[in-house]
């Protein structure tokens, strides 16, 4: 039986057989290639993020001395932030123990982890439009001033990322579900969870950096 | 016996995860600890009991320890692949640089497009 090999080509096995080698899977260094695309593509969003969070800091002085003025701590409280956090910190959680039950080959616990680690995603992401109505209403937003401006899209590029990640992660957990023996899932699975993890380190920047400071 | 390694075996090499359950719930227990410090620190000095600048360094280590856990335990960074913690650590460390050098530069400055 053809078998999925680490080192690229395809040769014989000394036994009539053809073993496939795909050379795309692993790079020279001999890591996976989809994994090293995960890691450079994290190390780029933390370039980005950070472009986003120095510029919310930067402008702070500039949105200080404008006449339309709006102070970060008469709108931004921490009840609601501190629970998002945890929702994130939780997920995090449950996504690892879904990760290392794949890999135990449990695959009930881990449709339960990966199903939990969903449905916190989709409780921050409501939790964070209930915060976004919430600001709306009393009367900050994208456009009123220079914090409102920085503040909703550093914090809404945040959302599209935890969006994005439970779309991934739902995609990873129909795949295992629908091929449970492919030797490609374990890999998969901690891909999707390396961007979740991701999304939940730049919110402990963002509570820190925005809210608490 | 075949030499030859499936990608299973390599995901396995290339993460060497070897924690157990119960190592994920203490570092999430960890991170939630943590988390109420930081509130905690946060609500109990808004009357201002402390220098405002050693609230902010306890603030920032704490929320480091936060992100180093989240990094090297959940993410597994550590004990992993080099070429990994290359393509993470070196644009982290860049950012972070950048960071504080707009701060330093226009940290306090109000005519930046202003």
């Amino acid at each position: 039986m053809a078998e999925i090999s680490a080192h690229g080509a395809s040769h014989g096995d000394g036994h009539g057989e053809v073993v496939h080698k795909p050379n795309h899977i692993y790079t020279s260094l001999g890591v996976d290639s989809r994994k090293l695309g995960v890691w450079a593509f994290i190390g780029s969003e933390t370039l980005f993020f950070t472009a986003l969070i120095t510029t919310y800091l930067v402008y702070a002085p500039v949105n200080r001395a404008r006449p339309d003025f709006q102070d970060p701590k008469e709108f931004l409280g921490i009840e609601l932030t501190t629970v998002l956090a945890s929702i994130l910190l939780a997920s995090s959680l449950t996504m690892v123990l879904a990760l290392a039950a794949n890999r135990r080959g449990n695959l009930k616990s881990f449709r339960n982890w990966m199903l939990a680690t969903i449905l916190l995603g989709i409780a921050f992401i409501g939790g964070q439009v209930y915060e976004f109505n919430h600001l709306n209403h009393v009367g900050l937003t994208l456009s009123s001033s220079m914090f409102g401006t920085t503040f909703f899209v550093l914090t809404g590029f945040h959302g599209t990322h935890v969006g994005i990640g439970v779309i991934w992660l739902l995609a990873t957990l129909v795949k295992v579900l629908k091929t449970p023996g492919s030797p490609e899932n374990p890999i998969d699975v901690e891909n999707a969870g390396l961007y979740w993890h991701f999304v939940d380190f730049i919110w402990v920047v963002i509570f820190v950096l925005i809210y608490l400071i | 016996m075949s030499t030859h390694h499936t990608a299973r075996d390599h995901a396995h090499e290339d993460s060497g995860h070897g924690h157990s359950d119960r190592f994920y719930w203490m570092v999430a227990l960890v991170l939630a600890v943590v988390t109420a410090l930081e509130v905690t620190l946060f609500v109990v000095n808004e009357g201002g009991m402390i220098a405002k600048w050693i609230e902010i360094v306890i603030l920032l280590v704490l929320s480091t320890i936060k992100g180093a856990a989240v990094v090297m335990y959940f993410m597994h960074l550590k004990g992993d692949a080099k070429i990994f913690q290359f393509v993470f650590i070196v644009p982290f460390s860049l950012a972070v640089t950048l960071l504080l050098l707009f701060l330093g530069l226009f940290g306090t400055y109000e005519g930046i497009a202003g």
